[in-house]
C-alpha cells in the first residue's frame, strides 16, 4: 500500500499542469477573499463618521425600559394584567441590568403570548422556558449578589420558580424595571421574480399594575427606550398601573445579519471549480494516455488502486485547502480590521470549525469528483455532472421559491457548503456538521460505486 | 465550402455530440419546466403583485441548455486535440483561421437550431403551467406568447445567448486545448462570477461589476417588465456577452495560429 501511495502521490506531483492548478485554486481562493474585503473597506471608508472599531452588538438590544436603580440586594414583584398579542414571541416582564447603555448584561422573566413564561439572559445563553402561561400573570425577579431568580403566579401568592441565571456582570448598583420588547414581523415576499425576506417591525404593548419593590423604592421611573420605531413607544403611569410600549427584541441576535466567515471563504467556490477539474483529470487522463493499464498491471487490486488515489488526492486537496481557507480568512480579516469592521476570530470554535472545514470541503469534494470520474471515465462527463451538482442550489437560489431552494441544497452534494456557516440565517437549509454529512455520503457511494464498476468492468 | 463540409461531417457523426445538441433543447426545456411548476404566487402580497415576469421565467431553462452549449463547444475542439485528430484536420486545411471559423459556423448553426427548439419548447412550458399556478389573465398575466413583441425579443435573445456562449466556449477551448480546461474555465466566468460580484458589499462596485459578468449581462434579454430594474438593458447585456465571445474567439485564434498545434 506505501507503495502504491508513493506511485500515485508521483504522478500528481510531477505533472506540472496539476500542480499549478492546485496553486491556482488556493491563489483564487485567497484573492477573491483580498479583492472582496478591499471592496468592503472602501465603502466604510467612504461612509465616514464612526470612531474606532466597533465591537459586534453580540444579543438584540432595543425595546422599552423603564427602571430604578437597585443598589444591592432586592427584587420587583409585578402583575402582567394584559399583553398586545404583536409578535408570537413579545415580551412583557421584569429586566434587570447591570447598566442602562446597550449591550450590558442582563436577566429578564417575561411572558409572551405563544412561548409562555420564560427567564432570560445575556447572549440568548440562558433561556429557560417556564409555564405555558400568558397574561395575565404574576411575575417576580429576584437578585443576590450575581445571581438572578425568576418566580411566577397565577394569584401573587403561590409563586413557582422560572429558574436561575448568573450574571457576572452584576456587580454594584443594577438597573430593576418593567420591559416590553417585541420582535419584528418576518415575512417571505416573491416579487419580481426573486424571493426575499421582509421584516416589519411590530409594536408590543403591555399594562402593569400592583407593583411591588423590595426595598420599597418610590422614585420616579427612568425611561430607556431603545424602540426600532420610537414614535409608537409610550409610557403612562397612573394609580400603580404602567402601560408601555415598545418595539424591537431583546435577546438573541437575529437570523438576517450577513455571516461574515462565511463571506471571507466564498471565494473557495473558484478554488473548488479547479480542485474538480484536477481531480477528474487525476483519473481520466490515465485513461486516455492508457497509462492505466500500467496501473493496474502493477497493481493488479483494482480497489486498493482506487483507494491509494483517493487518499493521495484528499490528503493533498486538505492541505491545499488548508492554505488556502487560512490564507483567505487572515487576508480578508486583515484588511477588513482597520475599517470599521468586527472580524470573527479563530478562537471560536464555530469559526475554526468554518475555516477547518472549508479545507475538508474541498478534500471531499476531490474525492467525490475522483470517485466520478472513474465511473464515467469522460472528463468533460464527470466535471459536468460534479459542477452542476455543486453550483445548482447556487443558482436556483435566485429564482425558485425559497422552500424549493432549500430542499436542492438538503439533497444536492453542496449541501456540504454548510459546513462554512457560523451564523444561523433565515435562509440555512441544513445545519453544518449534516450538510457535511450529505456531501461525505454523495462522496461515500459514488467511491463504492466506482470501485464496483472497476472491478467488474475491463479497463 | 469544404472545410465546412467536413466540420459538419465531424460535428455530425459523432454520438455524444448528437446527445449533446439533443440536451441544449433537452436541458432548456426540462430546467424550464421545472422553474415554471414549481413557482406560485404563495408568497406574494397578492397574485398582482408578484411582478413575476412570466416570459422571463419560462425561459429560466436557458441556464442549463448553456451548459450542453459549452459541452458542446468544447468538445468540438478539445475533443480533436484529445484523440489527436486536429493534426489530421490542419492537414487537410493547414489556414487555421478558416478551421476556427468554421467550425465557430457550424456550431453556431447547430446551437441556433438546438437553441430555437429549446425556447420555443420553453415557453410552450410556460405558457402550459403558469396559468396553473396563479399566472393567469385574471391576476394581469397575459399567457406567454411570442406574438408579444417583448417576448419575442426575449425568445430570440435567448437563442442568440446561447450561440454566443457557445462561441464563447470555442474560444476558451482553443486556447487552452482541452475540454476539460475549457469546461471549468466557462463555468466558472459564467456561473461563479456572478455569485462572487454579489459578494462586493459597496453597492457603486457591484453596480459597475454587475453588468460585466457574461451570464448576468446576456440574460438580461430575457427581461419583459422592469426594464429599468436591470443591471444593464437588455440589448446592451448581449452585446457585453458578444464582446466576452469576441475576445475569447480571437485569443483562442491568435493563439491556434501561432501555436504549434
Amino acid at each position: 500500500m506505501i507503495r502504491l501511495l508513493r506511485a500515485e502521490w508521483t504522478k500528481l506531483r510531477t505533472v506540472p499542469r496539476w500542480m499549478a492548478t492546485l496553486a491556482a485554486a488556493v491563489l483564487l481562493t485567497i484573492l477573491v477573499a483580498v479583492a472582496s474585503a478591499a471592496a468592503s473597506a472602501s465603502s466604510s471608508a467612504g461612509g465616514g463618521g464612526g470612531g474606532g472599531p466597533s465591537t459586534p452588538p453580540t444579543f438584540e438590544d432595543a425595546g422599552h425600559f423603564v427602571h430604578r436603580t437597585l443598589a444591592g440586594d432586592g427584587g420587583l414583584v409585578a402583575h402582567v394584567a394584559a399583553q398586545a398579542d404583536s409578535q408570537q414571541s413579545a415580551k412583557a416582564g421584569i429586566m434587570i441590568r447591570a447598566g442602562a447603555e446597550r449591550d450590558t448584561a442582563y436577566a429578564a422573566v417575561f411572558v409572551t403570548p405563544d412561548h409562555g413564561v420564560r427567564l432570560q439572559s445575556g447572549h440568548g445563553a440562558i433561556d429557560i422556558a417556564g409555564s405555558a402561561s400568558g397574561a395575565s400573570r404574576w411575575l417576580r425577579l429576584d437578585r443576590d449578589g450575581t445571581t438572578v431568580t425568576g418566580y411566577e403566579s397565577a394569584n401573587g401568592r403561590d409563586w413557582s420558580r422560572v429558574g436561575s441565571a448568573r450574571l457576572g456582570g452584576l456587580t454594584g448598583s443594577a438597573e430593576l424595571g418593567l420591559f416590553v420588547a417585541s420582535p419584528n414581523a418576518v415575512k417571505v415576499q416573491r416579487q419580481f421574480g426573486g424571493e426575499n425576506i421582509d421584516e416589519m417591525p411590530t409594536i408590543g404593548e403591555a399594562t402593569f399594575d400592583n407593583l411591588r419593590a423590595d426595598p420599597a423604592a418610590d422614585g420616579p421611573w427612568q425611561d430607556t427606550d431603545r424602540s426600532i420605531v420610537p414614535e409608537h413607544s409610550r409610557f403612562t403611569e397612573a394609580g400603580g398601573t404602567v402601560t408601555l410600549a415598545g418595539s424591537g427584541d431583546v435577546g438573541p441576535l437575529s437570523q438576517y445579519g450577513p455571516d461574515l466567515t462565511r463571506m471571507t471563504l466564498a471565494g473557495v467556490l473558484l478554488g473548488l471549480m479547479a480542485v474538480v477539474a484536477l481531480a477528474v483529470l487525476f483519473v481520466t487522463s490515465e485513461y486516455k494516455r492508457g497509462v492505466i493499464h500500467l496501473t493496474f498491471a502493477a497493481n493488479p487490486a483494482r480497489v486498493r488502486v482506487l483507494a491509494a488515489k483517493a487518499l493521495v488526492l484528499g490528503a493533498a486537496t486538505f492541505a491545499a485547502g488548508l492554505v488556502a481557507s487560512f490564507g483567505a480568512f487572515l487576508a480578508g480579516s486583515a484588511i477588513a480590521a482597520p475599517n470599521g469592521f468586527s472580524t470573527p476570530s479563530l478562537a471560536d470554535g464555530t469559526v475554526l470549525r468554518a475555516v477547518v472545514g472549508t479545507a475538508a470541503l474541498l478534500a471531499v469534494v476531490a474525492v467525490f469528483s475522483l470517485a466520478v470520474a472513474t465511473i464515467l471515465r469522460r472528463s468533460a462527463a464527470a466535471i459536468t455532472v460534479v459542477l452542476l451538482l455543486l453550483l445548482v442550489p447556487y443558482i436556483l437560489a435566485t429564482g425558485l421559491p425559497l422552500g424549493v431552494a432549500a430542499w436542492v441544497t438538503r439533497l444536492t452534494p453542496a449541501a456540504g457548503f454548510a459546513i462554512q456557516d457560523t451564523v444561523r440565517r433565515y435562509d440555512t437549509a441544513i445545519t453544518p456538521w449534516a450538510g457535511f454529512g450529505v456531501l461525505c455520503a454523495y462522496a461515500a457511494v459514488a467511491l463504492g460505486v466506482a470501485a464496483w464498476r472497476l472491478r467488474r468492468r475491463d479497463a | 465550402m469544404r472545410t465546412l463540409h467536413a466540420e459538419w461531417t465531424k460535428l455530425r457523426t459523432l454520438r455524444g455530440n448528437a446527445w449533446l445538441t439533443l440536451a441544449v433543447a433537452g436541458g432548456t426545456i426540462a430546467a424550464s419546466v421545472a422553474a415554471a411548476a414549481t413557482v406560485n404566487t404563495a408568497n406574494c402580497p397578492s397574485p398582482a403583485e408578484c411582478f413575476e415576469d412570466t416570459a422571463k421565467l419560462s425561459l429560466a431553462g436557458v441556464w442549463l441548455g448553456q451548459v450542453a452549449v459549452v459541452l458542446l463547444a468544447a468538445a468540438l475542439v478539445g475533443g480533436e486535440y484529445g484523440c489527436g485528430l486536429i493534426r489530421a484536420t490542419l492537414a487537410a486545411q493547414p489556414r487555421r483561421h478558416t478551421v476556427l471559423a468554421t467550425k465557430a459556423a457550424v456550431l453556431s448553426a447547430t446551437v441556433a437550431v438546438a437553441g430555437t427548439l429549446g425556447v420555443l419548447g420553453a415557453l410552450l412550458a410556460g405558457r402550459i403551467l403558469l396559468p396553473g399556478n396563479g399566472f393567469n389573465a385574471a391576476n394581469g398575466y397575459p399567457p406567454v406568447s411570442v406574438t408579444d413583441p417583448a417576448t419575442l425579443r426575449a425568445a430570440a435573445g435567448s437563442v442568440i445567448y446561447l450561440v454566443l456562449v457557445g462561441l464563447l466556449a470555442l474560444g476558451v477551448a482553443t486556447l487552452v486545448r482541452s475540454s476539460a480546461g475549457a469546461l471549468t474555465a466557462v463555468m466558472a466566468l459564467l456561473f461563479v462570477a456572478p455569485l462572487l460580484v454579489r459578494l462586493v458589499t459597496d453597492p457603486d462596485w457591484r453596480d459597475r461589476l454587475e453588468p460585466l459578468a457574461p451570464m448576468t449581462a446576456g440574460l438580461a434579454i430575457q427581461a419583459t417588465r422592469d426594464l429599468e430594474r436591470l443591471p444593464i438593458a437588455p440589448w446592451a447585456g448581449l452585446g457585453v456577452l458578444a464582446a466576452w465571445s469576441v475576445a475569447a474567439l480571437v485569443t483562442g485564434g491568435v493563439a491556434f495560429a501561432a501555436r504549434d498545434q
